[in-house]
């Protein structure tokens, strides 16, 4: 059976110390000033007054339900076997449709290769290999949980089934598989 | 870079640019000029040569703009040296694939009837006469009236009108351009330019060939599609407004915040639907067939749909919720 993979980001675990932000440009060699990930940090004031931190994991949530593969004329915007959205730079001439038409600001401009760009989940490098995006390993908080939605027995979908999950921008039909946690405290936001 | 996750300069919603409003307004405008052209063709007595310089202004009109907006568009690209693989891969899902497609028919069939329109010129009087003639006589074969041909242009002509809106509207990520009269709109729009573009041009360089009973009836035509202009724009805010939650916040925003406020206020609606009414039943009142106030008329309904095409793609891409 196919994998399909995805990815929780849990608020309650994660500091916003910005470790997968940083594994993922050296892992994935990203030039400066563009990011596939980041960990915006929002500083929450909650009803009772207290004080208290949202952490909002800014990167591609792979869709299954694609915008981006949908809009792209050529084909470069796919999703491979794996469930992970990809971009076949050979194949983009790009026209920024993918860009624009992602509800989640996913993608930015490659300064090189001038084609969009956007987390890959590590596809190339450590999940061919074997082993978890570069964001999960250093995680120090173990915020993050990767794994196979295909397999009942995965880590991902034991917490699943333990924790409370939401996804952004849910009533968009996108069925993201990036699966959040939401902060034990004051509200939603999605 | 203030933030620990570092620089968000990427973050930006403003994607796609002022060529890209420049290449909507100039594809509308040609698909508009090519319905032009046939309706005026169509009209009883002018379905044979000398053509009318209104018919021929619009024959001409079309496949100029159309090439001039394709240019802007593949050198818009990022990769624009990869521009011909839109031409070999397709995804029928996708707006852009499908305006490729309805391209290839459209913009050879604007120039065979371009050609058509402008056979002495093209074959005996103009400067390419000795290297066309080899051709002349395939377009002689097609003859002055090919139903067929006429009837094809026209329903790509509003494929092509259409589709300019369609490649906005199909984005969900900007609440504004994921109307469902946003195609509407530019159609309309588009028509609208196509028409006063013809009557410009057409005025300006073929005047003395102008029937100014032709030129009186794509007036009229024009001041009925600029009112429906505005129910359509009309309907598209407060079908946005009902709709509550960010969308109606994003309408409200998007007519009363900053310059995109007021270009629309004085662009599209003063200068664009405004004026030309206001000329309408000034200046041009009981159909008086005034050239200067006919051209002026033509001007502002030609800025005003730049400044839809401009308004539509920066206040949507700005005001995202």
């Amino acid at each position: 059976m196919a994998k399909k993979y995805g990815m929780i980001h849990d608020n309650n675990l994660c500091i916003g110390c910005q470790a997968c932000n940083v594994a993922c440009r050296s892992e994935n060699q990203i030039p400066e000033s563009v990011y596939r990930l980041q960990v915006w940090v929002k500083q929450e004031e909650y009803p009772n007054g207290g004080l208290g931190y949202e952490y909002h994991r800014q990167s591609c949530v792979q869709c299954e339900n694609t915008p981006c593969v949908s809009v792209c004329p050529t084909h470069a915007s796919y999703k491979n076997e794996d469930g992970i959205v990809l971009i076949d730079n050979d194949l983009c001439v790009g026209c920024l449709y993918c860009v624009a038409a992602c509800p989640y600001q996913a993608r930015y401009v490659h300064p090189v290769t001038k084609a969009p760009d956007k987390c890959t989940f590590c596809h190339e490098s450590r999940l061919a290999r074997g082993e978890e995006p570069a964001c999960v390993t250093v995680c120090p908080t173990d915020a993050l949980i990767f794994g196979d939605l295909n397999d009942p027995k995965s880590k991902i979908n034991k917490a699943l089934s333990e924790r409370v999950t939401y996804r952004q921008k849910e009533s968009l039909g996108t069925q993201p598989k990036m699966f959040i946690v939401p902060n034990h405290k004051g509200g939603i936001r999605s | 870079m203030n933030q620990i996750w570092g620089s968000m300069e990427q973050y930006s919603t403003l994607v796609w640019h002022w060529p890209i409003a420049v290449y909507l307004f100039l594809a509308g405008l040609s698909a508009g000029a090519a319905m032009t052209s046939l309706i005026v063709k169509w009209i009883e007595g002018n379905g044979k040569p000398p053509w009318d310089g209104l018919i021929k202004a619009g024959a001409l009109l079309a496949p100029l703009t159309i090439c001039l907006g394709l240019v802007l568009l593949i050198f818009d690209l990022t990769r624009p040296l990869m521009f011909w693989k839109l031409l070999i891969h397709y995804n029928f899902g996708s707006v852009m694939t499908l305006g490729v497609l309805g391209l290839f028919i459209y913009t050879p069939l604007s120039f065979i009837y371009a050609a058509i329109k402008f056979k002495p010129w093209l074959f005996e009087t103009g400067p390419f006469a000795g290297l066309l003639r080899p051709f002349k006589g395939l377009l002689d074969k097609v003859g002055d009236n090919p139903a067929w041909l006429e009837r094809t242009l026209f329903l790509f002509a509003v494929i092509i009108g259409i589709y300019t809106g369609f490649l906005l509207s199909a984005m969900y990520s900007y609440p504004l351009f994921n109307t469902p009269l946003l195609p509407i709109l530019f159609l309309a729009s588009g028509l609208s330019s196509g028409i006063a573009a013809s009557i410009l041009f057409g005025l300006l360089f073929f005047k003395s060939e102008v029937n100014e009973k032709n030129a009186k009836y794509l007036l009229e035509l024009d001041l009925r599609v600029v009112p429906m202009e505005l129910l359509l724009l009309f309907a598209l805010f407060v079908g946005m407004y009902f709709q509550g939650g960010d969308k109606a916040i994003i309408a409200v925003q998007a007519l009363t915040t900053g310059i995109w406020a007021f270009v629309f206020w004085g662009g599209v609606i003063g200068v664009g639907i405004a004026t030309p009414l206001l000329i309408a039943i000034t200046a041009l009142k009981h159909h008086a067939y005034r050239v200067g106030y006919i051209l002026l008329n033509s001007l502002v309904v030609l800025i005003g749909v730049v400044f839809l095409r401009l308004y539509i793609l920066y206040a949507g891409q700005t005001f995202v919720g």
